[in-house]
């Protein structure tokens, strides 16, 4: 009894948080979703399943979800591959590699406002870029003006902005990898590329699951980069799934249509982010089988 | 808490938005009374808009006399917690912490029902637009000044080198003047991405569209006129200015500033914008004459038609305030007071008949214009009476943005009908 008790005042805490803070949101989210609450009034009209109905119906909306499923997904694949690559090519005891590692953080630690201000600076039509190739005698480049270049100049950016995350992490994951394979490598006479793709590579896993669930879920719920760089523009083309919830929930006052978004969106990036948890394990699974 | 909700929207959203509900729950946030009255002194909260120029030590300066003459009575100013004053009003509400008093917004059906009634102080009837702002004629909103909408700057050096010796009447003039001006080596019209775009295009519309259809938000909302059909003639001619290159092509990759800045720098002719935009030309001393005129109405209309304004640092008092008398006694002062006045236009590029002393020559021409303007008509989204549901001026700047990327006029005229049906 008193052991229980002990354990309860340890666990109470966590617990009354854990409950608080994400099960009565959720909770209330799910509610809200059903109603067509402007924000104000005093009673929200429940409405049953009608929001998430509209959503299917909604141009806009399925729009922003295609918008953030290629952005999650091709961003999620660059970050890998560049944190992979150059946590690689930093990795070593050096003082030079020391102050690239500094150096390829850095742009994670600036506020993604602050980042989506900064390259709209070097991108935007009167940029540093387009002002360079303009005194040149060049036609400007749209990076941020045409649909299709301004999604690519946004996931360039996200991905700029965020892979010193997966840098990081990729690096403590290499010092994991078993010197005494990589040494038993290197006299078997294996080349440095069997050496990486049947060594290190495998050792990595578990840090690739960790990178690959990370970077998902971050791009699935991209706004403030969006807010500062593109503004959701040119004629909405990138305009993600948050920004969408935001402008519905209190620029058009429909935190019922926003709430029902939102429940989707947080199905989905689980839904996502689920999928490649287990698909490492049953890979795992296979590999130690 | 607004970096919060930026940064994990999905979550974040969820976890404001239960606090709140369940804040409410306890807190009676939606108070249905007409505010306690209060006593004499005590603490007004008011939420109002920072900005670079209206800061928050602005706020305090503007209200110090007030609360000089009034001793014992403190008025706190709160800055917006969220991304702004519209997103943080809901959530104090709903958290049963409502100011006393809240600056920007305007009184619209979602809002009203938050708000005292100040149809019965006298004071309010000499306050700019008080009677276009009125909502089932009720006044919840009062306001400091006008904020005049459909303006069109223009470099008046590029206009003599182009051959024009006076601005345009009429749309049809306007686009050969477009013409001229882009022979003459000038981009003819400054425009950007950002909320640009849709603006300038409503703003440019707006005296056609009310000397052509004077109930055009009534008539819109109950369907006896079909919004596309509306906007059709003047989306037809932005298109044609598209495809001349009367407008760059690459503008949405510009935000306002970068636009303001290259229209000041002299490559191009004209710049449709608010009255605000007086401030920073005047601040930026332009190498080139700038001048103003009003927005050119269509062809065989008068003008200058009738003049886009919108209410300059409205003030509505909350419903459940416990300071009911104070709150309306500060809301006066800031409406009222000749000195609080002339600080508020002053300070965020403001008009106001009477208020002339102080105007730059540039401000000064706007200040013609409101008064030569036969009326004021509400713009974009609108306000009071004329409203058009919420969300308007997002999908109608997206929509002509898709001009620029594709789309043909018809096509966004119906995406406009879709989403207004979307709306009903």
């Amino acid at each position: 009894m008193r052991a229980r008790l002990t354990t309860l005042s340890m666990v109470g805490p966590a617990l009354v948080l854990f409950v608080v803070m994400l099960v009565v949101p959720v909770g209330l989210s799910i509610y809200l979703s059903l109603t067509d609450w402007d924000g104000y009034s005093a009673n929200p009209a429940f409405i049953g399943l009608k929001n998430y109905v509209n959503l299917t119906h909604s141009a806009e909306a399925i729009r922003a979800g295609w918008v953030t499923l290629l952005i999650a997904a091709v961003g999620t694949v660059l970050l890998s591959v560049l944190g992979l690559g150059f946590a690689l090519l930093v990795n070593g005891a050096s003082r030079l590699n020391a102050f690239f590692r500094i150096v390829l953080f850095y742009p994670h630690v600036l506020s993604a406002l602050v980042v989506g201000f900064l390259w709209s600076a070097v991108l935007g039509t009167s940029g540093v870029v387009n002002g360079w190739l303009t005194s040149k005698g060049s036609a400007v480049l749209p990076f941020l003006s045409d649909p299709k270049w301004a999604l690519a100049s946004l996931i360039a950016v996200l991905v700029w902005a965020g892979f010193g995350v997966n840098v990081v992490l990729y690096l403590a994951g290499l010092q994991t990898v078993p010197k005494d394979l990589l040494e038993a490598a290197r006299i078997d006479g294996a080349t440095k590329r069997q050496t990486f793709f049947n060594v290190t590579l495998p050792a990595l896993a578990p840090v690739v699951t960790v990178n690959l669930v990370l970077s998902l879920v971050t791009l699935l719920k991209t706004y403030d980069l969006v807010v500062s760089l593109t503004g959701g523009g040119p004629a909405g083309s990138t305009q993600t799934a948050a920004y969408l919830i935001l402008w519905d929930s209190f620029h058009n006052n429909a935190l019922g249509f926003g709430s029902a978004q939102s429940v989707v969106l947080m199905v989905i990036t689980a839904g996502l982010a689920l999928t490649v948890a287990r698909l490492r394990a049953r890979a795992d699974q296979g590999a130690s089988a | 808490m607004a970096r919060s909700i930026r940064r994990t929207p999905g979550i974040a959203l969820l976890t404001s938005v239960a606090f709140l509900v369940g804040a409410a729950g306890c807190g009676g946030g939606f108070s249905d009374t007409k505010g306690a009255a209060g006593d004499s002194t005590g603490e007004v909260r008011m939420l109002v808009n920072i900005t670079p120029n209206l800061t928050k030590s602005y706020w305090e300066g503007l209200v110090k006399p007030f609360e000089d003459a009034n001793p014992g009575v403190d008025v706190k100013i709160e800055a917006p917690t969220g991304s702004g004053v519209k997103d943080t009003l809901p959530q104090l509400l709903a958290a049963g912490n409502a100011p006393d008093v809240v600056e920007t917004l305007m009184a619209d059906r979602v809002l009203a029902p938050q708000m005292l009634d100040l149809t019965d102080q006298a004071w309010t009837k000499d306050t700019p637009l008080v009677d276009q702002a009125k909502l089932d004629g009720k006044v919840y909103t009062v306001g400091v000044g006008q904020q005049a909408q459909s303006l069109v700057f223009y470099n008046k050096d590029a206009f003599a080198k182009a051959g024009i010796s006076a601005p345009p009447k009429d749309l049809d003039e306007l686009t050969a003047d477009m013409g001229k001006l882009k022979a003459a080596g000038y981009l003819p019209l400054q425009t950007a991405g950002d909320y640009v775009t849709g603006l300038q295009l409503m703003q440019l519309s707006d005296p056609s569209i009310a000397t052509k259809y004077p109930d055009w938000f009534q008539q819109v909302n109950s369907k006896q006129l079909k919004l596309g059909d509306t906007l059709l003639p003047l989306l037809d001619r932005y298109e044609s200015w598209i495809r001349n290159g009367y407008v760059d092509k690459n503008a949405l990759g510009l935000k306002d500033v970068g636009a303001q800045t290259n229209f000041l720098s002299g490559k191009a002719g004209m710049y449709i914008m608010g009255s605000w935009f007086v401030r920073s030309a005047d601040d930026a001393k332009p190498t080139f004459d700038l001048g103003v005129f009003a927005a050119p109405t269509e062809k065989g209309q008068p003008s200058p038609g009738p003049q886009g304004v919108t209410m300059a640092a409205p003030y509505m008092v909350l419903k459940s305030t416990k300071q009911r008398d104070l709150a309306v006694k500060l809301v006066q002062f800031l409406a009222t007071d000749k000195a609080a006045v002339q600080s508020q236009l002053s300070q965020d590029g403001n008009f106001r008949k009477g208020y002339t002393e102080k105007l730059s020559p540039l401000g000064k021409q706007v200040q013609d214009i409101l008064d030569q303007a036969p009326k004021g008509v509400a713009q974009g989204e609108g306000y009071g009476a004329s409203t058009l549901p919420s969300g308007f001026n997002g999908e109608w700047n997206k929509a002509v943005q898709s001009l620029y990327t594709g789309k043909s006029a018809k096509d966004v005229a119906a995406r406009m009908d879709s989403w207004l049906g979307s709306k009903s």
